[in-house]
C-alpha cells in the first residue's frame, strides 16, 4: 500500500518546519524585551551607517529640486544665500528632525514615545499600539501623526500628514527636497549590539518619488547630558525684498 | 571613449556627492554672506553681549590710532552650541575688553562671524562655528 502514502518522512519535516518556523519567530519576537532607549542621543557617524542616497525623484521633480539647488550654490557662492526655513525661525519638521542636528531626547512612557529635538524645541509623538489614520483626516503639519508598535526589540513608526511646504534636509541657504501631501515616513527604530541607535526610515511618496527613498540616521547615548532649551528669540537675519538673507547689524545710538 | 565615460560617472558622483552633502551638513544657518578669504583682529570695548537663539551676538566698539570709534556687530553661533562647548552667558559683558577674530561681512558693513574671542581675563574661546576651517585665518589688524 505504498503508493497510498501522501507525504514521506522528510515532506513531514519540511511541512513541520514550515509551520513551527513562523511561531517559533513570533515567540523570539515576542520575548525580545522592549530595549530602554530612554535618555539623551546624538548624530553619530559609524561604519555601520550608510551614507544618504540622492533623493529618487521623479524626473520633472528632480529638474526642478536640481536647478534650485544650483540656484542656491551659486547665489551663496557670490555671498548671497538665499533666505530659508532657518532664516525664518521655522523647525524643520518631519523627517529631518530626526536628523538631530542638534541633541535628541527619546522619552518612553506608557502608550507613547516622544522624541524632543533640542534644536527649536521641535517634539514628535509616536502614539503606540494605535491605528493610523487616513491622510485626509490628519490636519497637515510639521511633523504630521505617527503611530508606532514594537516588533521585537525594533520600534516601528508610521507617519503621515506633514504638510508639503515642510521639506526634507535642506537648510544652510538650500532648498530641501519636495514631497506631496501623500507622504508616508515609516521608521524602525533599533538599539544596535554596538550602542548605536539606528533609525532606518523609508519616505513613500508615489506622487514626488520613483521608488521609497530609504536612508538612515544613527545616534550615539549622550550619558548625563540634559537637552537644553532653545527658544528662537531674536533672529537678526532676515529674507530682503530679493529674498535673499541678510544680517541686521547694531547701529549705535538708536 | 572609455576614459571619456569614466570621466562623465564621475563627475556625475561628485554631483551626486555635493547635492547630498547640502542635505546633510550638520547646521541651520548659512555663513555665506561672511568673507571665507580673510579674517579682523579687533581689539575693542564690549558694548553688549546679546545672549539668544538662533545666534547670540557680541557688540563691540573698536578705537583706531586716532582715537575714532568705530561699531561692530559680531555674530556668535547658537548659544546651544556656546553651551556644549563650556561658554556661559555671564563671561562676556559690557565694558570688557576683548580681542576678536572675525570673518567680516562680505557687504562691507561694519560686522563679522565672531571665530575666537580673547576674553578680558586673557582666556581664548571659540564659537564652534561648523566648518570653521573654511574661514581663511589672515588676521589683518582693524
Amino acid at each position: 500500500m505504498k503508493s497510498k502514502r501522501v507525504l514521506g518522512p522528510t515532506a513531514w519535516i519540511v511541512c513541520a518546519a514550515a509551520v513551527l518556523a513562523p511561531i517559533a519567530a513570533r515567540a523570539q519576537q515576542a520575548s525580545t524585551p522592549i530595549p530602554d532607549i530612554t535618555g539623551s542621543w546624538e548624530r553619530a557617524r559609524d561604519a555601520s551607517i550608510p551614507a544618504q542616497p540622492q533623493p529618487p525623484l521623479k524626473p520633472q521633480h528632480l529638474k526642478e529640486w536640481q536647478a534650485k539647488v544650483q540656484a542656491a550654490r551659486e547665489s551663496s557662492a557670490k555671498g548671497e544665500p538665499l533666505a530659508d526655513r532657518a532664516t525664518a525661525c521655522l523647525p524643520e519638521g518631519m523627517p529631518t528632525m530626526m536628523g538631530a542636528t542638534f541633541p535628541l531626547e527619546i522619552l518612553q512612557s506608557k502608550g507613547q514615545v516622544t522624541i524632543i529635538e533640542e534644536a527649536f524645541t521641535q517634539i514628535r509623538r509616536i502614539l503606540l499600539d494605535r491605528p493610523q489614520k487616513p491622510v485626509d483626516d490628519v490636519e497637515p503639519g510639521f511633523y504630521g501623526h505617527s503611530v508606532g508598535h514594537w516588533e521585537g526589540g525594533v520600534l516601528v513608526v508610521d507617519t503621515v500628514g506633514v504638510r508639503e511646504n515642510v521639506f526634507i534636509g535642506g537648510g544652510m541657504g538650500s532648498p530641501g527636497v519636495p514631497h506631496s501631501k501623500d507622504m508616508r515616513i515609516k521608521e524602525r527604530i533599533s538599539l544596535g549590539a554596538n550602542g548605536i541607535l539606528r533609525d532606518d526610515i523609508t519616505i513613500e511618496d508615489p506622487v514626488t518619488f520613483e521608488k521609497p527613498w530609504t536612508y538612515t540616521f544613527g545616534y550615539r547615548r549622550m550619558p548625563g547630558y540634559t537637552l537644553l532649551e532653545y527658544v528662537c528669540e531674536d533672529n537678526r537675519e532676515y529674507a530682503d525684498e530679493k529674498g535673499l538673507q541678510k544680517i541686521r547689524i547694531e547701529t549705535p545710538g538708536r | 571613449m572609455v576614459f571619456s565615460r569614466r570621466t562623465g560617472y564621475a563627475v556625475g558622483c561628485l554631483i551626486l556627492m555635493a547635492l547630498v552633502m547640502v542635505s546633510a551638513a550638520l547646521a541651520h544657518h548659512s555663513f555665506a554672506v561672511y568673507d571665507h578669504t580673510k579674517t579682523l583682529i579687533l581689539n575693542g570695548k564690549v558694548t553688549k553681549f546679546q545672549w539668544t537663539n538662533p545666534h547670540a551676538f557680541l557688540e563691540i566698539d573698536v578705537q583706531d590710532a586716532k582715537g575714532a570709534v568705530k561699531h561692530y556687530t559680531l555674530e556668535c553661533t547658537s548659544i546651544n552650541m556656546m553651551q556644549r562647548l563650556g561658554w556661559r552667558s555671564n563671561m562676556i559683558k559690557a565694558g570688557d575688553q576683548v580681542k576678536a577674530i572675525a570673518a567680516p561681512l562680505l557687504s562691507g558693513q561694519p560686522g563679522g562671524l565672531l571665530l575666537e574671542v580673547t576674553l578680558a581675563s586673557g582666556e581664548k574661546r571659540e564659537l564652534g562655528v561648523p566648518a570653521s576651517n573654511t574661514f581663511k585665518r589672515t588676521a589683518e589688524q582693524e
